[in-house]
């Protein structure tokens, strides 16, 4: 489903390049579960921002789903990650003044839907997060549990095929944090491909995969066979 | 992206920042207000003064002695002998068939007493034909009788504010007052008419010409009004005026000629360029309003950053983002304006309470310019920042970086 081939992201610091990504290949089937781990600057999040499609690499190609979207203008990219990506961040990223319902309809909204659906899968979407009592809520009447949840309804109320979350649980206690690993894992079960960034080994070692990069670069993958399993 | 969805979307944004929302509204409320009240204040002044002028008669001439240079930059001049008008000289311009009616003028300042109280005031000597000359009319008694107008009469129609001091709420007709060293049976009282080209006819008292011409010891007289017979016949009535005093004048053309229409459309014209430099003062609070909008546009954007990016980051394409935060600025100038339209209005409907004879209206095209220039002003002014907002890179913008 995704094909990341020879990838090179670098930033101009001053007179400084600092390299985020060298030379990364990664290949990605429908319904994995990913996690991404790897010390501070070593590259996670560009990497992440690269599949979402909210960053261009200098070099290489990037395949979501046969198309290879270097070669997209802003305007598709846009669309893009609208119908087939979902994004999770750990500051939520809620608008303030909307309440819980109408930031969950934001993708709704952007793709053009009707009201009428809009209120029938926003109800849908917080009955499975659980939130259903909380639609009227702004986010600053939510835990930080809740307000990943109602983040988490937004980012795949589109039902988009990819899920990436940096460090979702960065900002919750580690109740919180399971409830919310729980409800994304969840969603890969019913079939949607999951990428994680984590700097929590606990939670990396659940996916079926593990990538694990220093420097820009994948130095190494601990693949498993089940999700859920042991720490090794 | 809906249309509709924007302008829901702009209107939560809008209402979302109360006290930010409410300083754009009053900065654009305050210039619309202004530019309206302000054009209603020129237009006003103007229909004011077109109203005075047409109180006169509508179809006058004003004949003054001494030829008044009114062109050139000298001060005025008045050339040739400048001989007197003569009551002959009036009479004389009534063989022209354009002219309907004359009113000779003769004019003093005299003190007149009645019993133990004494006034200035102004006397006016003239004929029968003053009264539809100058469209006076009468609150008791008559006007003077038509007579032959070389003939004196000792009688005299007073001004109501005259009749008020002199004889309060005694009956005045039939009375006799003294104006200088004279009696004059009182006949009629005038209605009042307020200012009437500069003259309180509350305060006058009329006699007829020949004896206010024995009374200040004068031939000439002061004015000539004339009526001509149409409003077509002004130009023709004019001339005959200028040809008939003329060949009584030695053949020099010794008068002024003053038509209505030229005054009128003389101040007419500055009024309405008045009208026009007021509300284009005026207008320059819209722009201030529309560069405070920009300013507070930007702020809203810098500090929705993160939101900008969040949209961007699912889905929001780079002209959705354009025209979320143009609506914003249409939203606010519109509604700037509506409510600058409102306070128009009231302020206008107060002022008229308060003053009800100056005529206060607000001119059409005012609104449709105010309403334009807000929203032009709103949108034009909004573009900096919904660009600014459209090209944010949504990575660094969810980075707050
Ligand atoms: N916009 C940018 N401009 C300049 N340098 C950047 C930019 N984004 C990332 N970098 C640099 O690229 C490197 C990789 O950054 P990245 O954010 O991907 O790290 P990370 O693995 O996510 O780290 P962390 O675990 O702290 O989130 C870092 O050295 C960072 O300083
Ligand atoms: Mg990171």
């Amino acid at each position: 489903m995704i094909r990341l081939e020879q990838i090179n992201r670098s930033f101009e610091v001053g007179d400084e390049t600092v390299h985020a990504l060298r030379d990364v290949t990664l290949d990605l089937a429908t319904g994995d579960y990913i996690s991404i781990m790897g010390p501070s600057g070593s590259g996670k999040s560009t990497l992440l921002n690269i599949l979402g499609l909210l960053d261009q690499p200098d070099s290489g190609h990037y395949f979501l789903d046969e198309t290879d979207t270097t070669t997209l203008n802003e305007t598709d990219q846009a669309v893009a990650r609208r119908d087939h990506i979902g994004f999770v961040f750990q500051s939520f990223h809620l608008i303030p003044r909307l309440n819980a319902a109408q930031n969950v309809e934001l993708p709704l909204i952007l793709a053009g839907i009707e009201p009428g659906e809009r209120a029938e899968r926003v109800a849908k979407a917080l009955e499975l997060m659980g939130l259903s009592d909380r639609a009227k809520h702004r986010p600053d009447q939510l835990s930080g549990g809740q307000r990943q949840r109602v983040a988490i309804a937004r980012a795949t109320i589109m039902q988009p095929a990819l899920l990436l979350a940096d460090e979702p649980t960065g900002n919750l206690d580690k109740h919180s944090g399971d409830e919310v690993i729980q409800t994304l894992e969840a969603l890969n079960q019913q079939g949607i491909t999951l990428v994680v960034v984590t700097h929590d080994p606990e939670i990396g070692s659940r996916a079926s995969r593990t990538i694990r990069m220093v420097d820009g670069a994948i130095v190494g993958e601990i693949p498993r066979s089940s999700p859920g399993g042991t720490t090794p | 992206m809906k249309l509709a969805d924007a302008f829901s979307f702009g209107i939560q944004a809008l209402t979302g920042a109360r006290s930010r929302t409410w300083l754009m509204l009053l900065a654009m409320a305050i210039g619309v207000a202004s530019v309206i009240i302000l054009t209603a204040l020129g237009e006003g002044a103007r229909r004011y003064v077109a109203n005075e002028f047409s109180s006169l008669g509508s179809h006058l001439i004003i004949v003054i002695p001494g030829k008044i240079e009114t062109t050139g930059d000298s001060p005025p001049l008045i050339g040739g002998t400048a001989r007197d008008l003569t009551l002959d000289d009036a009479l004389a311009l009534e063989r022209s068939s354009a002219i309907q009616l004359i009113a000779p003028l003769a004019l003093g300042a005299a003190p007149i007493s009645y019993r133990q109280l004494e006034r200035d005031i102004t006397v006016m000597g003239s004929t029968a034909a003053l009264m539809p000359v100058r469209n006076l009319e009468l609150a008791r008694g008559k006007f003077l009788p038509e007579a032959d107008p070389t003939r004196e009469s000792a009688i005299t129609v007073i001004g109501d504010k005259l009749k008020k001091e002199l004889f309060g709420n005694k009956r005045a007709l039939g009375e006799w007052i003294r104006i200088h060293d004279r009696r004059f049976r009182v006949i009629g009282i005038l209605k009042p008419l307020g200012e009437s080209l500069g003259m309180d006819i509350g305060d006058i008292a009329v006699i007829p010409v020949a004896s206010a011409q024995s009374l200040f010891n004068t031939e000439g007289l002061f004015r000539i009004l004339v009526q001509a017979e149409g409003r077509e016949s002004v130009p023709r009535a004019k001339q005959a005026v200028i040809d008939i005093i003329k060949k009584r004048h030695d053949n020099e053309e010794d008068i002024t000629v003053i038509t209505q229409d030229a005054l009128l459309s003389t101040f007419d014209g500055i009024f309405r360029s008045l009208t026009y430099t007021v509300a284009g003062i005026a207008s320059i609070s819209l722009a201030v309003a529309g560069i405070l909008i920009m300013n507070v546009m930007l702020v809203a954007v810098s500090q929705r950053t993160a939101e900008i990016g969040l949209i961007k980051a699912i889905g929001g394409k780079r002209e959705e983002i354009m025209r979320l935060f143009l609506i914003e600025a249409g939203l606010l100038s519109a509604a700037g304006a509506a409510i600058g339209i409102i306070i128009a209005y009231s302020s206008i409907w107060v002022m008229g309470q308060l003053y009800p004879e100056f005529p206060l209206i607000i001119p059409l095209w005012s609104l449709a310019s105010a309403l334009g220039i807000s929203l032009i002003t709103g949108l034009l002014f909004g573009i900096l920042p919904a660009r600014r907002a459209a090209r944010l890179d949504p990575i660094v913008a969810l980075a707050g970086r």
